[in-house]
This record gives structure tokens, C-alpha cells and sequence, in this order.
């Protein structure tokens, strides 16, 4: 059953750091090792897939970014129709991707929580909660990484400078988005 | 905490990581003509080791990949990480 109901209580501004669910955005998790695998996907959704680590690679409609050397995830740069959870894109995969055996095609639209975040804080929050080191990242646009913020595991996307996409499990969100917010307000 | 090279994203905290034992332990061919003590000796028993060890790691909170690393246990020192499936390059 489609779970659109909003996972986070309300749209933040701490400190200059605005805090916001979007939603729904389509989320997709692929998979795969051969060659025709990314071939396939180049000239289905007409974007190349980022071989190099911790990258990420944009479309006009669709956002693909590294998780492992197998794993993308692709997410749609804006919000889709909300009274339906059918894609084009997954139609377009599972036909092209799954249906010919070259690798996975997962729906994760509603498993992942996407939080926009604005302002020049967004590294110094991060900062608080996170082992990661952020100094090269913050100044690399389309950077992504996984991590953990608050020991919970999260993926980061820089998507500009001072706007960062941050995508957390939804039984998990609320729960993040609390702490950010308490964080945030310490900063 | 030490900070681990992930072979595939690169530099990253110890936390995000889980140790998953000893590496290179061969699975026997023929499970069913070994004795109990040879299938025991596979199954449960491990190297203790103070000093050079090679383990197996999973960087649980990044790509989820496994690899292999050379460690010293007494110091917590990295000798080698390489791929799983590659030969050690150290001995």
C-alpha cells in the first residue's frame, strides 16, 4: 500500500538551515555487473550511470547516484503524480533490465525518506553526528556518500553548494529528523 | 577507531565497518568424509593471533561490500586491504 502520508512533522528553519521533506519523490534501487547492464540503462532513461565512487550523474527528469560498485539509486528530480505508484521509469526497467536477466530493478520510493537541506550549516550539523570526513566532500558538487548520522545509516547527496538531498529509512526519519532539529538549534 | 580504507569508497571511520573474522578458510570438498574433529576444526576453530592477522571486513554502513585486510592485532596497524578473491600481498 503506497505511504504518503508525511513521514516528518513539519518544515524546519534553525540558524539559517532550512529542513524539509519533499515528497514523493520515486526512488529506485538497481543492480548489476555486466556491461549490457549499463549500456541498458544509458539508453533506456538516457543517463549514464556513475561508475566512479561516490559520485553521481543528473537528467533533465532523474538523479543517479553511486552506492556500490553494483548499486545505484535513482530518484526523480521532482516530486511524481501522488495518487499512483507507477513509474515510467521502473516500467521502462523492469522491461528493459529485469525482464532480459541483465540485473535488479527495486522500488524503494516509499522505504527512503528524501530530507532537502538549505543553508550554509548543513556541514557543521553533519559534523555533529557523523564519523565521516565532510572537508573535500562539501566543496565537490554531485558528491555523494553513505554514512552514519546518530548511528543511523543515511546517503548523502551535495547536490549544489548549500543544498545537500539526504535520504534516511522512513521508520528511521522521524527519529533523525528530531535529533537535526535539536542539533541544529545548537549549532 | 582507526580509519579503514574501503577498497571501493575509499577512506572511512572504523565504525562504519564490521570485523568478520578470519579470512581464507577453505570450505573441504568432501564435507561428508571428514570426522567430526576435522569438520569442527573448520566449522568453529580460529586463530587467535597477537600480531600479523588476515581478516575479513564488511563496510556494513557504506557500499556493504566485503574485502580483506592484513592487521596487526597487538597495534591495530593496517599492513594491506585487497579485494575479496585476490591474493594476499603479503605473506
Amino acid at each position: 500500500m503506497l505511504n504518503y502520508n508525511q513521514a516528518l512533522p513539519k518544515d524546519t528553519l534553525i540558524q539559517d538551515l532550512q529542513m524539509k521533506e519533499i515528497k514523493p519523490i520515486m526512488k529506485l534501487i538497481i543492480r548489476g555487473k555486466k556491461r549490457e547492464f549499463i549500456s541498458a540503462i544509458g539508453k533506456s532513461l538516457n543517463i549514464l550511470l556513475p561508475t566512479e565512487a561516490n559520485t553521481s550523474t543528473q537528467s533533465d527528469k532523474l538523479t543517479a547516484v553511486w552506492l556500490s560498485p553494483d548499486e545505484w539509486m535513482i530518484y526523480s528530480n521532482e516530486p511524481v503524480d501522488e495518487n499512483t505508484n507507477n513509474y515510467d521509469t521502473e516500467e521502462i526497467l523492469n522491461n528493459n533490465i529485469s525482464k532480459l536477466n541483465l540485473g535488479a530493478v527495486t522500488d524503494v520510493t516509499d522505504q527512503f525518506v528524501m530530507i532537502n537541506l538549505k543553508g550554509n550549516k548543513i556541514f557543521e550539523l553533519f559534523q555533529t553526528g557523523s564519523p565521516f570526513n565532510f572537508n573535500d566532500f562539501q566543496n565537490k558538487k554531485g558528491a555523494v556518500t553513505q554514512t552514519i548520522l546518530h548511528k543511523i545509516d543515511i546517503i548523502v547527496h551535495n547536490q549544489d553548494k548549500n543544498m545537500v538531498n539526504l535520504f534516511v529509512r522512513r521508520s528511521f526519519s522521524q527519529h533523525l529528523f528530531s535529533w537535526m532539529n535539536d542539533a541544529a538549534s545548537r549549532l | 577507531m582507526f580509519i579503514i580504507t574501503c577498497p571501493f569508497c575509499g577512506e572511512r571511520e572504523q565504525s562504519e565497518f564490521k570485523a568478520g573474522g578470519e579470512a581464507h578458510i577453505v570450505r573441504p570438498k568432501q564435507p561428508t568424509e571428514l570426522s567430526d574433529d576435522e569438520w569442527a576444526e573448520y566449522l568453529f576453530m580460529r586463530k587467535n593471533i597477537k600480531g600479523i592477522q588476515f581478516e575479513r571486513w564488511n563496510h556494513t554502513h557504506g557500499c556493504r561490500k566485503w574485502f580483506n585486510m592484513v592487521r596487526d592485532t597487538s597495534n591495530d596497524e593496517i599492513k594491506a586491504i585487497y579485494k575479496m578473491g585476490e591474493k594476499p600481498p603479503i605473506e
